[in-house]
């Protein structure tokens, strides 16, 4: 079998969180003076420092065929955007691993990379880059891009001019042509208007439909029925369902519900 | 390592994601790969930096014109220091042209990443590009100012010679140690803020330990091959000797600077690399 778009065994990713001694940010000075503390907590082999460690995913392990649009629910805080930042490559895993078979396209977020000061085409061809095309790809689908996000008025307009709505729109339809053999959304539907969600949702749809795979993590249980046939909801950083949607998003609902009379 | 999937055995994954232990090799492929961002950035932040200022190009020139002649009184009238026999404010805008696009290149790439953090924490990408793509987009403002060089070598009557010939194989090592210094930095900043604050006392400290206000003739000669481990005295010096003329550099004190410019880019590329992992978590 050589249909598998992605491969993730036992996938863990840990944080230190660090509790009382400083909430902002590290300071030189601080690590300076903790040096000779560390290095004897290090050698006495003890390593309980003042920080704790977080398991935002813990042994998750899952394969996703080529073709397949997987749907990811859950909590917030529940380890779905470290999973797909984790199989974009954007951060490393802690332990266990993946692989991945194809171009990946990850959507994290609309609008990563645009810049207020430039214009509606200078971010789209920045954008675009940082998506990783090549110039000559944005080139081919610019009139493409222009036409779906409907800016051709305000091409040449700085982007911090564009009404929200807009701007979404341009984001999305740079990073929906990207034509990844692979595609990582996250939650990306909750901006914009019903009309263009449904037009992103549309082009969503014909992504999987030309035998992309996805995996599309959302709040929306709606969305998710629609487009996945198959559901993995992760809880507290770990697998707890993984199968049809609608049986996935059945019970996650009825946890849910429980959780809510119970507190 | 093995595979997964033993069933995936006859195909290679394109990414096999696992966590690093200790360094990592470099990737040149992956940077060729990404050349196309490298060039946007670099394009991106030159439009950015003369957007919405009404002087633009001009600022690029004063910079370093305005430091030359607070530099030729003090240094030059006041202090009296010695210029090799080349007129005191010639010599010293030689100096700051360099000095000028090294440490702009430092500060705006230094900072790159913090300043860039969206994109660190969301895209996947070689995050080398950024502090890179800043050290070749000073290179755009250098050539500004070096029209200005040109025109007060007019001036001054100095002719050009075909010494000038060498000139970018000294540009070529002034960007390799900009780089590798920069990305000592920038990496170092992601974890702690501080740097982006003690890299301009560096910066200035570093400037007097080079030759920018004063000749290397000046140095003691037993002393000049230890001078030349700073790799900012073979650039500077031979920037100037290209230009005037003078100088005392010889061929072994360019080889000292020109190995200590490619310690300082591998060391700070391979720290870089090795630090790049934890960026988008720490950020």
């Amino acid at each position: 079998m050589s249909d598998v778009a992605i491969a993730v065994k036992n996938l863990s990713k840990s944080f230190k969180i660090a509790h009382q001694r400083d909430a902002g940010y590290r300071t030189l000075r601080d690590d300076l003076m903790g040096l000779p503390q560390r290095m004897l907590a290090r050698w006495k082999r003890n390593g309980q420092l003042t920080s704790e460690t977080f398991w935002a995913l813990k042994d998750v392990s899952f394969e996703v065929k080529k073709g397949e649009v997987v749907g990811i629910i859950g909590r917030n805080g529940t380890g779905k955007s470290t999973l797909l930042k984790i199989l974009s490559r954007i951060t490393e895993p802690t332990s266990g691993g993946a692989d991945i078979y194809g171009r990946i396209g990850a959507l994290l977020e609309v609008g990563t990379g645009f810049h207020p000061e430039l214009t509606g085409r200078e971010n789209i061809f920045m954008n675009g880059a940082i998506l990783g095309m090549k110039r000559v790809e944005i080139q081919q689908k610019f009139a493409e891009i222009v036409a779906f996000a409907g800016i051709d008025k305000f091409l040449d307009t700085p982007v911090k001019r564009y009404s929200s709505g807009m701007y979404v729109r341009l984001a999305f339809a740079v990073a929906a042509h990207l034509d990844p053999e692979i595609l990582f959304v996250d939650e990306v539907l909750a901006v914009g208007d019903t009309e263009f969600q449904k037009k992103c949702l549309g082009k969503m749809h014909d992504v999987s439909q030309a035998g992309r795979t996805v995996i599309f993590i959302s709040h929306s249980m709606e969305a998710i029925s629609r487009l996945c046939p198959r559901a993995i909801w992760l809880h507290e950083g770990q697998l707890i369902v993984d199968g049809p949607s609608d049986a996935v998003i059945a019970q996650y609902s009825g946890a849910s519900a429980l959780s809510a009379i119970q507190t | 390592m093995t595979p997964i999937r033993t069933q995936a055995r006859q195909q290679k994954p394109t990414f096999r994601i696992r966590p690093t232990k200790g360094w990592a090799p470099l990737n040149v492929l992956e940077l060729w790969k990404y050349r196309d961002l490298l060039w946007i950035l670099v394009e991106r932040d030159t439009k950015l930096l003369y957007k919405q200022t009404a002087l633009g190009v001009a600022w690029v020139v004063m910079q370093p014109l305005i430091a030359a002649v607070i530099f030729a009184v003090i240094f030059g009238r006041v202090a009296r220091l010695p210029s090799d026999g080349a007129p005191y404010l010639l010599f010293v805008f030689c100096g700051l042209t360099v000095w000028t696009y090294f440490s702009q290149a430092l500060q705006h790439a230094g900072n790159s990443l913090i300043r860039n953090a969206q994109l660190v924490s969301k895209v996947y990408f070689p995050k080398l590009l950024l502090p890179l793509a800043q050290t070749i987009r000073g290179l755009v403002d250098f050539t500004v100012t070096l029209v200005v060089l040109l025109v007060l070598m007019t001036i001054y009557r100095v002719p050009p010679t075909f010494r000038l010939a060498v000139l970018p194989v000294f540009l070529f090592f002034m960007t390799l140690t900009a780089t590798g210094v920069a990305l000592w930095f920038s990496a170092l900043s992601v974890k702690y803020r501080d740097c982006t604050h003690a890299l301009q006392y560096f910066i200035q400290i570093w400037m007097y330990a080079s030759p920018v206000v004063y000749p290397i003739s000046m140095i003691p000669e037993r002393w000049r091959p230890l001078f030349a481990l700073n790799p900012a005295v073979g650039f500077i010096e031979g920037f100037r000797w290209a230009v005037l003329g003078h100088s005392v550099l010889n061929p072994s004190l360019v080889c000292i600077t020109i190995v200590m410019s490619l310690v300082v880019l591998f060391s700070g590329a391979f720290f870089f690399r090795r630090a790049e992992r934890g960026f988008a978590d720490i950020i």
